[in-house]
């Protein structure tokens, strides 16, 4: 596309593998310019899967077409915002887009063209800046194919969750009309690379692409830890009843006990502790808030007992 | 007149987000609201606001048996939005009109949307007044959901406003406060008209006359309170004879006709230049005989960028 006073820009993508008329597996990550987490580990998935086609792993071969875009939102990415920075419209809002339309629904009907066929779609994002979440797979409405995948991934947490009608107008909506198994991976936090995280989504994605059959001679590990399956009743959320500072040192992924000390709200000018934060029930922390300015009232942390 | 808070939440340090509105009590009978600044870049409606308050303090002044039932207004309700230039909710990045209906316990912006439920809920009518965005000049006009255009349509034929447009359902905008209100029996007409981040003031003195006089027909005021006339009566757009113009190409956008003026097809509305070359990148023509009613004030766009919307005149052949 042109521009109104810079060079024209386009969205590049890695196609990789076998040519055939539409990718076997598709990923996208940057739909929000801020969530890096996604951008990393597709640019990473990427240079390892053309280094398979480029003999560098003689014993993988990859069977079928991969098609990757690592940023959406490239202009995002580049000037760190999570909206289109030109009119601040949220991409992931403007499926299935037109060709017709406003600039952010050109760019959502292309990624939907190139990607809307393929067996497999994968939509990569994170938790805002504000918070982290546990590396998940997040199902919306799943049909019964989507619900046996998920555990293809590996990851601790599979979160299941029915579509509100904000969400009709995301590429998960629009991907979910066409055949074939559509997910959304949810990595962390926005704004930043959380390494750990990255390197554990880049193994879930190889060992994925590994147990669909389309990555040959994939050697998958045995889970050390089940997979297990949150529906919406099964999350206890600790709410901030008061505003503050909140400072915790706790790692999502792990599994706390009932009343276990998780973290303290501070008075923000006293620097007394108003609060300690403690976990309601024995479960998986799956999500934790990271920026430590609290008002009244917003999600501190939660966590998923298993049913 | 009183000043009452209805949803107040603590800051992180030592400040407390309050907001309010504006209260008009008169006698038993209906109640009515005008509620504006959800977006944070939208300012119309806080000149309307502050209008239709000097209107009824002088009329508690003059003829305080004339409000005969009540009257709120909720001018500012993405306070911290209009205190920083801001569109959506500070910090929390969220359009708050896709906030709605909101719920008690959950992101600031969904529980200040369940507050405003709760503070509207068993209104006569309520109307939100919008101003468009920083980009596009709207002619005044009432936006309503075909889904509700049965009992809607009759009050907004009243609104002194030039355009009623209907538009389909989409789910998204089940999110609205409009769509919300309409769905739990409570009816909002949505206004939109001007530009974002400046005052109309025409506009707002045309909202203001449709505004008093719909309410005394409702019996807010009474039959015998003198009002300012209206002057305007609204033609009907739909999907159906709505013509969208996007720009072909990036540039700017320099328009040749004036808003809210009658177009013929072919007719030149507007160019699409160059600040680095001399030549015209692309010419915007009219696809239609019809009204000019959207109009881009925001001279930069981008391929797709909307610059125009033209009303094909119903009934007339193109």
């Amino acid at each position: 596309m042109t521009a109104p006073v810079r060079e024209g820009f386009d969205i590049p993508c890695h196609e990789i593998g076998p040519k055939s008329s539409y990718p076997a597996a598709a990923f996208v990550a940057g739909l929000h310019g801020d969530e890096i987490n996604g951008v990393f580990i597709l640019s990473r998935l990427a240079d390892f899967l053309n280094s398979v086609e480029a003999g560098k792993y003689p014993e993988l071969r990859l069977l079928k077409r991969v098609l990757i875009i690592p940023a959406v939102n490239v202009l995002g990415v580049n000037l760190r915002t999570r909206t289109w920075p030109f009119d601040k419209t949220d991409i992931n809002r403007m499926f299935p887009g037109s060709t017709t339309s406003e600039t952010t629904q050109r760019i959502a009907y292309a990624v939907l063209e190139a990607t809307k066929r393929a067996e497999y779609r994968i939509d990569v994002h994170t938790a805002s800046t504000d918070f982290e979440e546990i590396p998940q797979v997040r199902l919306y409405g799943p049909t019964a194919d989507e619900h046996e995948s998920a555990r293809l991934f590996g990851f601790q947490a599979v979160m299941e969750r029915t579509f509100s009608p904000v969400f009709t107008t995301t590429m998960m909506c629009s991907w979910k009309v066409w055949p074939g198994q559509s997910f959304v991976l949810r990595v962390g936090q926005a704004g930043t690379v959380q390494l750990e995280h990255c390197q554990r989504v880049f193994r879930a994605l190889v060992s994925f692409l590994g147990r669909v059959g389309i990555l040959e001679g994939v050697q998958i590990a045995v889970e050390d830890e089940e997979v297990c399956f949150f529906d919406k009743p099964s999350a206890f959320r600790v709410i901030a009843e008061k505003a503050g500072t909140f400072v915790s040192d706790r790692q999502v992924g792990r599994w706390v006990s009932v009343g276990q000390e998780l973290g303290y709200i501070y008075d923000s000018f006293g620097g007394n502790v108003i609060e300690k934060v403690v976990s309601p029930v024995a479960g998986l922390l799956t999500g934790i808030r990271r920026h430590p300015l609290l008002f009244e009232g917003d999600l501190i942390l939660r966590v998923n007992r298993k049913s | 007149m009183k000043s009452e808070t209805f949803f107040t939440v603590e800051m992180p340090y030592r400040e407390r987000m309050e907001i309010r509105r504006t209260v008009y009590r008169g006698g038993d009978g209906p109640r009515v609201a005008v509620v504006a600044g959800i977006h944070g870049d939208e300012l119309e409606g806080l000149y309307v606001c502050h209008l239709l308050a000097a209107w009824l303090e002088e009329l508690q002044r003059n003829s305080p048996s004339a409000l005969i039932g009540s009257i709120e207004l909720y001018p500012a309700v993405n306070t911290l939005g209009l205190d920083t230039l801001t569109r959506g909710v500070p910090v929390f990045d969220t359009d708050l009109n896709r906030a709605f209906p909101g719920s008690p316990v959950g992101p600031l912006p969904s529980r200040l949307a369940a507050a405003l439920m709760s503070a509207l809920s068993g209104s006569a009518l309520v109307v939100d007044v919008h101003a468009s965005n920083i980009y596009l000049r709207e002619i005044p006009q009432v936006r309503i959901n075909q889904e509700f255009d049965d009992t809607l349509v009759p009050l907004a034929q009243g609104m002194n406003l030039d355009l009623i447009w209907l538009h389909g359902a989409a789910t998204v905008l089940e999110t609205t406060l409009a769509h919300s209100l309409n769905s739990c029996g409570t009816r909002c007409l949505v206004v939109e008209m001007g530009v974002g981040m400046r005052i109309t003031p025409e506009y707002c003195d045309q909202l203001v006359a449709g505004l008093l006089a719909v309410w005394q027909e409702m019996g807010v005021l009474s039959p015998d309170t003198l009002i300012p006339a209206k002057s305007h009566t609204p033609l009907i757009a739909d999907d159906s004879n709505v013509h969208y113009l996007n720009a072909q190409t990036s540039g700017m956008f320099i328009p040749t006709a004036s808003h809210w003026t009658d177009v013929r097809r072919g007719e030149l509305l507007g160019r699409i230049v160059s600040p680095f070359r001399g030549d015209i990148l692309s010419e915007v023509r009219s696809p239609v005989d019809g009204i000019l009613f959207t109009l881009r004030e925001y001279p930069l766009v981008y391929e797709g960028s909307l610059m125009a919307r033209v009303m094909a005149r119903k009934g007339e052949k193109q």
